[in-house]
């Protein structure tokens, strides 16, 4: 019954782990900063404004980091962290878990301990990127319109991911000082994918400087190469929002025979093709999480009618960055449409 | 393979390499020859761009890909079939002219006086619609002038993605006003059973014979569905096979290259139309199954009006768009003297495209 509903409500999204395999070794290098660490520090709003809590252990980008490294086998562990956040600080709060589909371990666990607790409800849903985004968890779980850009907590929803329950049960419930996070390090420029367990405050230059091939030109990317943002400036200091650093080669010379050679191109920030005029072939709207029909505001941008592009719902993107991911003529829709707004 | 490929590989990346840099170096060469460089590059290598803005990696489809996959399907579904029924000669020979005279004529020169800095992939495929949509001995002056008229046409509507209608079939168009006798006749009969040294070459090509339906419109006669299925019935040299067209246009749709809303409202319309036409009258109309197997209907269905240019980009709009087609389709069969209205529905919903999908806009954004 929970899958039909789940279907019904979301729309479009890609399965990014089918294409972008990412395989982690499991050691847990643990990396201290220079300067004194600071510490996990989450403004939490007060008692009465919390209507519902949203908790997402449904990662949907391969390279973000994966729920076991902070849940293990113990999911009843980390539910009674829930518990006690929402007993001692949120008392009237109802709570959503959302846990991707195929951690079949987890939801059943979950699914028992919400019998013997009615304010909690699971949800086992797809991990397609973008559904783990605030705007489309809203209105898919609780049937509530967000607006892009909007800070959810003005409808009472607070949406918390696997590791900040950890850190908010650790200072909050037990008083203790949380100065470190994990943080999972991947991409084509690394010699290795794994997971660090970095104190707040550690650039991000130490983090990296021994895990680039030498041979190779790097970008680098916190939070993923599909919403994040490209850092050029490597003394930046990692602080809680970061969660994953992605770092990719830079192939930017023509590859002899793409279609046998894909290795060579796959994961990397190659274009992959030549930008050509749109043709039309709905892959934007298709894919498009919340609805939209991008190739409109391409084309309105492209008459350099920009204010026109405004009547098609252009407010309601999420820019989440698929239709420039799956558009087959290259077509950077997503400038245009952040140009346009 | 793969490693026949690799030994070529260094050398010939460095020699292209240098030609890519001599090109770009010496102005007139490059006038002259950039935009044919760049189209055999385009084959061999990959793109060197990078993206510089958010998102920043794609996904590996491309319009290559896309054409790519459009080429396989059209191969499979006439190309193939038809070498079998016309015989090798008939088929290699028309194939040969309408690349030559299109891609590798008109185009390049097109993009040598309008300095266009690529050759567009588009070419390729509507190259290969040209001969399917002619009769199988219509001689190979036509076929080559179709070709030239349908990138001629194209090009001057502004290259891909801003051609109005489908060329191939604007080029029909044009060929049926101005040589009307040509596409009349020269239905050969397709070839059946083992094939020996002669038929395997020609086919059988001193018999023709009327395509169905205008069989059907001058005696009333109903071609049977099975032969019409298997491409055992004679028509236009890419039309005949519908069976390898449709389980061609299936894999398309399934790869996502064409939108199934466009052939399933079209095959839909078509039937109730036909069959709402064929009620109200029996004896002049045909039945629906006979308009559905017979024509172009099934090549137009699966390859010309999933073609995404021509066809609106809203998705509910393409409802619409389709079952115009069927409409038309069957007025132009029914009630005219035409014997092939599927061709002309086509365009004529072409043209229609554009005011539908600003009116469905119009209804969706309330604007
Ligand atoms: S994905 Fe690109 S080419 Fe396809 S319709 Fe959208 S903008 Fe046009
Ligand atoms: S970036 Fe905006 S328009 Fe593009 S797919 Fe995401 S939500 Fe839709």
């Amino acid at each position: 019954m929970i899958k039909k509903k789940q279907n019904r409500v979301f729309k479009g999204g890609v399965n990014l782990f089918d294409t972008y395999s990412i395989p982690f070794c499991n050691i847990f290098e643990e990396i201290s900063s220079d300067l004194p660490p600071e510490l996990f520090n989450l403004a939490l709003p007060d008692k009465q404004s919390v209507k519902h809590i949203i908790a997402t252990l449904c990662p949907t980008e391969p390279w973000a980091l994966p729920n076991w490294v902070i849940l293990g086998h113990k999911t009843t562990v980390f539910l009674d962290k829930i518990k006690e956040i929402k007993t001692s600080l949120f008392p009237e709060a109802k709570c959503s878990v959302v846990i991707s589909n195929n951690e079949t371990e987890h939801i059943s666990a979950a699914k028992e301990y919400a019998v013997a607790n009615e304010w909690m409800e699971v949800f086992a849903i797809e991990a397609k990127y973008p559904h783990d985004d605030p705007v489309v968890l809203s209105k898919a779980i609780l049937n509530r319109e967000v607006n892009f850009g909007q800070d959810t907590l003005s409808q009472g929803i607070l949406i918390l991911d696997a590791q900040t329950i950890s850190a908010i049960h650790k200072s909050r419930v037990l008083n203790d000082n949380v100065d470190s996070r994990f943080i999972a390090l991947s991409g084509t420029g690394l010699k290795e994918n794994e997971f660090i367990n970095v104190q707040l405050g550690t650039s991000v230059e130490k983090i990296i400087k021994n895990r680039m091939k030498e041979s190779a030109r790097c970008r680098v990317f916190v939070n993923g190469p599909l919403r994040g943002k490209e850092i050029n400036d490597f003394t930046q200091r990692i602080d809680w929002t970061v969660n994953n650093i992605v770092v990719l080669e830079v192939q930017d010379t023509k590859v002899m025979f793409p279609m046998i050679n894909t290795d060579r191109l796959h994961f990397t920030t190659n274009l992959l093709g030549d930008v050509r005029a749109c043709v039309y072939c709905n892959f934007c709207d298709d894919i498009c999480p919340v609805n939209l029909e991008p190739a409109l505001y391409y084309h309105c941008y492209k008459r350099g009618e920009k204010q026109r592009a405004r009547l098609y719902n252009l407010e309601k993107c999420i820019e989440c960055g698929l239709c420039s991911f799956v558009c087959p003529s290259k077509i950077e829709l997503l400038r245009i449409i952040k140009e346009c707004k | 393979m793969k490693k026949i490929l690799s030994k070529i590989e260094t050398p010939l990346n460095k020699n292209l390499d240098r030609i890519e840099s001599f090109i770009h170096s010496h102005g007139k060469v490059n006038f002259l020859f950039g935009a044919i460089f760049e189209a055999f590059d385009g084959l061999l290598r990959s793109s060197k761009h990078t993206a510089q803005t958010q998102p920043f990696i794609r996904n590996n489809i491309d319009t290559k890909k896309f054409m790519g996959a459009v080429l396989i399907a059209l191969v499979i579904g006439w190309v193939l079939p038809a070498m079998y029924f016309f015989g090798l000669q008939c088929v290699i020979s028309r194939l040969i002219v309408s690349f030559g005279v299109g891609v590798f004529v008109v185009d390049v020169i097109w993009a040598i006086i309008a300095r266009e800095d690529h050759i567009s992939e588009g070419g390729f495929v509507s190259c290969l619609l040209v001969p399917a949509i002619l009769p199988p001995q219509s001689p190979l002056w036509l076929v080559g002038l179709g070709a030239a008229m349908a990138i001629i046409f194209r090009n001057i509507m502004g290259g891909v993605g801003h051609n109005l209608v489908n060329p191939a079939l604007f080029s029909r168009l044009f060929l049926t006003i101005c040589f009307p006798s040509f596409l009349a006749t020269g239905y050969q009969v397709p070839f059946v059973g083992i094939p020996d040294l002669h038929t395997l070459r020609y086919g059988l090509d001193t018999i023709t014979h009327a395509t169905p339906f205008s069989e059907f419109k001058a005696e009333g006669t109903i071609t049977s569905y099975i032969s019409l299925l298997l491409g055992t019935a004679n028509g236009s040299l890419g039309e005949t096979c519908r069976l390898a067209l449709i389980l061609t246009g299936i894999w398309l749709i399934k790869m996502k290259v064409a939108n199934w809303r466009l052939p399933v409202s079209y095959f839909g319309s078509v039937f109730v139309f036909s069959g709402m036409f064929s009620l109200l009258s029996k004896s002049t109309t045909a039945p629906p199954m006979f308009h559905l197997l017979s024509g172009g209907l099934v090549l137009g269905a699966f390859f010309m009006i999933t073609d995404p240019i021509t066809t609106t980009y809203n998705q509910k709009a393409k409802w619409i768009y389709g079952i115009g087609c069927g409409f038309i389709t069957v007025l132009l069969r029914n009630y005219t003297t035409l014997a092939e209205g599927a061709m002309y529905a086509i365009l004529l919903m072409n043209l229609l495209a554009v005011p539908i999908q600003s009116f469905m806009i119009k209804i969706k954004y309330r604007t």
